[in-house]
């Protein structure tokens, strides 16, 4: 028996195809992975089963779910399902709750209005599943009062209240750390019970083998390799799924440290930071060297940007001092943001943004040219505007713009957590070689331990602040509670 | 809490600054006061030296600046607006008088305008770029730019001159409202429909309207529970801006249409340069412009909690 059937599905923009006829299957109490990269059609394929297609594009192909067979183009059908069959779970939880609704409200409306329960048993069962989920406390509470974990946790059981038993979830770890990657895992599948079923959508390798189950691999919006997700996973027989495994952390060699440590670039001693009230950092020491990268993790809002932002001079420590090498000029601390796309303004082609940095900084327009080399881009991506070019190639030309400016050292703040791996693996690569080359102190935020232990030559690891549990309590406690 | 004292300092600022303009304007009236006070009160014909004497004596306008200014700001503040330079009678008595007059038909301005205005604003940003929203652009941006009296001379020529369905002018009663509040309300509604479309389209764009269908309710329910709450704070906190553009338009349309309210008042009272009625009247205008916003932003804490905090 299958819960879902999708077949020759295939997605149109205009002339061009983004998703080549694809078919999957979905069956009880087995999850399905579909691994791919950004732009490798594998949103488009979920949406075009859901039925929630931006109305530019075009889908055709049939699905068919629970008794009844639909046709892809035809998207007002598939409103029906929505709730009923199919729990769809949003990207970002945060801004997918009503920002001026309570949280309770949220999922008890979908009891009342979706499964038609009168309006006090929707209220209690809401309740009863918060309560489950570890959320006592929230359903009195509106969106802006509940941490990440939590509102993703309310949209679990605000998508599902209306009794749908097929979830499928978009890319549900995207921007989260690996603690809170490991949370939502056991979060999806607790809710996968033995006759429902369970789509996952990710560029994370990570998240796949926690899933399981079995994966299909797109790219370029055809199937590479479908199987078992763990056979997948090690013996990849598709040139592509050893590039995308390749490109995981895990599987990269170590960092070769400079035998001689370089000049001191700056010192922090006893730094204790703060911000809204809040102690971030306390009493900590470090100090950055040319040609070394310092690797910082930690939970989500640890106070790693702030403590970024202390070390470039932007935000005044509480306590404690931070001393610069004598003689670095004020721009020499440079920072690479976690967002490449809002780190550039988006109106201007980016050559004249380039251009205009480099006349700040007294360069010669020639050195744009040579750090386009060296940075492996095209010269022809400088007529562009930010948002026609992808991300990787984006992050690399904001590499160029912190170049431009002869930094001694570059807060590298998340730089790769919005990246496909493969890409990710090469941004990383330059860097740690522009710290080797250029003799550059790097230090580098990541919430992937991993990584960090490949690349860096010292890691600093912040501790959660109190307050932050509640994002982490749960993994287990989720297991026995729904279902 | 801190919307209240916040408002509270706004109400003091706006009470000094009118009566401080005002007693600059009183003193530096040209030529001299008494003669035009008296003038303005008795007919030009009927003025003398004596008059003139008798009006300066009674409003100190001899007197040193400090003082008299002193005195001024004093009255001002026991609410003592002194009496009319023209009728004679208190001001805050005129004032009183008119002033339930000018609301009634800015209240059935505003609730003229809200009926039109936000449901064609609304429907327009369910569908942004659709051949309506179009028309509505279109439509609203023509009835902006016609300004308050000719749409009100456009309204008696059309309604009453050429149809005579409606009284040119006149007050007391209900068929009276109809011309100046649609007057009034069209300006006002081609503004909140501009408002509410914006904000509705921007709320459809937002990943929280999606997902209120994806848990399997209606449009007419995502739109009812998620759409309207969030489309009406930036709506309500136009609103309390509006008031500015009302307080214009009442000035105008009560001078066309004869209507005995506070813009009719405050307009002659400009014309007699009679400066206790302007300082009345502007004063009434300011703070009611500050308790209105007040009033909005308890409303707009209430319905959006993430600011008050």
């Amino acid at each position: 028996m299958t819960l879902l059937s999708a077949t020759d599905i295939t997605v149109r923009d205009g002339a061009a195809r983004l998703v080549a006829p694809v078919s999957l299957e979905l069956h009880p109490g087995e999850p399905l992975v579909i691994l791919g990269e950004t732009g490798s059609g594998k949103s488009l394929l979920a949406q075009a089963i859901m039925g929630t297609l931006p109305a530019s594009l075009r889908a055709t192909g049939t699905v068919r779910i629970g008794g009844c067979t639909l046709l892809a183009e035809d998207r007002a059908a598939f409103r029906g399902l929505w709730g009923r069959q199919i729990a769809v779970l949003p990207q970002e939880p945060w801004l997918s709750l009503d920002p001026l609704m309570r949280a309770g409200p949220q999922v008890a409306e979908a009891h009342r209005l979706v499964a038609g329960l009168p309006a006090a048993a929707a209220r209690n069962r809401a309740a009863e599943e918060l309560a489950a989920l570890g959320l006592d406390t929230a359903a009195a509470r509106y969106p802006h009062e509940l941490s990440g974990g939590m509102a993703q946790r309310v949209a679990i059981a605000a998508a599902r209240a209306g009794g749908a038993s097929l979830v499928i979830a978009d890319e549900p770890t995207k921007g989260l750390d690996a603690a809170r990657r490991d949370d939502v895992a056991a979060l999806l599948l607790a809710a996968l019970t033995r006759s429902g079923g369970l789509l996952v959508i990710t560029h994370d390798l990570a998240l796949a083998r926690r899933i399981g189950g079995r994966l299909m691999v797109l790219r370029d919006g055809a199937v590479v390799e479908t199987g078992a997700t763990s056979a997948v996973l090690s013996a990849p027989q598709a040139a592509y799924t050893r590039d995308l495994i390749a490109a995981d952390p895990e599987s990269w060699s170590r960092r070769v440290a400079p035998s001689e440590a370089g000049q001191a670039v700056l010192e922090a001693r006893n730094l204790t930071l703060s911000r809204g009230g809040q102690r971030l950092v306390d009493g900590l020491t470090l100090e950055l060297r040319a040609g070394r990268i310092l690797g910082i993790t930690g939970p989500s809002g640890c106070g790693k940007s702030s403590l970024g932002d202390a070390l470039l001079g932007l935000l005044t420590p509480e306590r404690g001092h931070i001393t610069r090498a004598r003689g670095l000029a004020p721009t020499a601390f440079q920072k690479l943001w976690q967002d490449p796309v809002a780190a550039f303004p988006r109106t201007r082609r980016l050559g004249q943004t380039l251009r205009d940095v480099a006349r700040l900084h007294a360069a010669p327009p020639e050195r744009i040219g040579g750090l386009l080399e060296r940075l492996r881009l095209d010269s022809a991506l400088l007529s562009r505007r930010p948002a026609a070019v992808s991300g990787g190639e984006l992050q690399r030309l904001a590499l160029l713009r912190a170049m431009l400016a002869n930094p001694r050292f570059i807060f590298a703040d998340e730089p790769t957590s919005r990246l496909d791996p493969i890409t990710q693996r090469e941004v990383i690569g330059l860097l740690a070689d522009l710290a080797r080359t250029d003799g550059l102190a790097i230090a580098l935020v990541s919430h992937d331990p991993v990584l960090i232990d490949r690349v860096c030559d010292e890691t600093c690891s912040l501790p959660m602040k109190r307050g932050e549990h509640d994002t982490l309590e749960c993994s287990d406690l989720l297991r026995t509670a729904i279902g | 809490m801190t919307i209240l004292v916040s408002r509270l300092v706004q109400a003091l600022v706006v009470a000094l600054l009118v009566g401080a303009a005002t007693f600059a304007m009183m003193r530096s009236l040209p030529g001299d006061a008494a003669w035009r006070i008296a003038a303005g009160r008795y007919g030009y014909d009927n003025v003398n030296a004596a008059a003139a004497e008798a009006v300066r004596a009674e409003l100190g306008l001899d007197g040193p600046w400090l003082g008299a200014f002193l005195q001024w700001m004093g009255d001002l503040f026991r609410l003592d607006f002194g009496v009319s330079l023209v009728s004679g009678q208190p001001v805050i008595a005129e004032i009183g008088h008119q002033l339930g007059a000018s609301l009634w038909l800015a209240l059935a301005a505003v609730g003229l305008s809200l009926v039109i205005g936000p449901p064609l604003g609304i429907l327009a940003g369910l569908r942004p770029g659709s051949l309506f929203d179009r028309t509505l652009l279109v439509v609203s941006t023509a009835l902006k730019a016609v300004p308050q009296f000719l749409m009100a001379l456009i309204l008696i020529l059309v309604l009453s001159v050429q149809l005579g369905w409606l009284p040119a002018a006149g007050y007391g009663q209900p068929r009276h409202f109809i011309l100046p509040a649609f007057a009034l309300a069209l300006g006002l509604a081609a503004v909140n429909a501009r408002i509410a479309r914006d904000a509705m389209a921007g709320v459809v764009a937002m990943p929280f309207y999606d997902f209120a269908q994806w848990k399997g309710l209606s449009r007419a329910q995502v739109l009812w529970r998620h759409g309207l709450r969030n489309v009406s704070v930036p709506l309500l906190t136009y609103l309390g801006l509006q008031f500015v553009l009302l307080v214009e338009g009442v000035v105008v349309i009560e001078s066309i249409v004869g209507w005995p309210g506070i813009g009719h008042a405050l307009v002659h009272a400009v014309f007699a340069r009679d400066v206790p009625m302007v300082q009345g009247t502007a004063l009434m205008l300011g703070l009611g412009f500050v308790m209105v916003n007040a009033l909005i932003d308890l409303l707009a804490a209430r319905i959006d909690p993430r600011g008050a905090r």
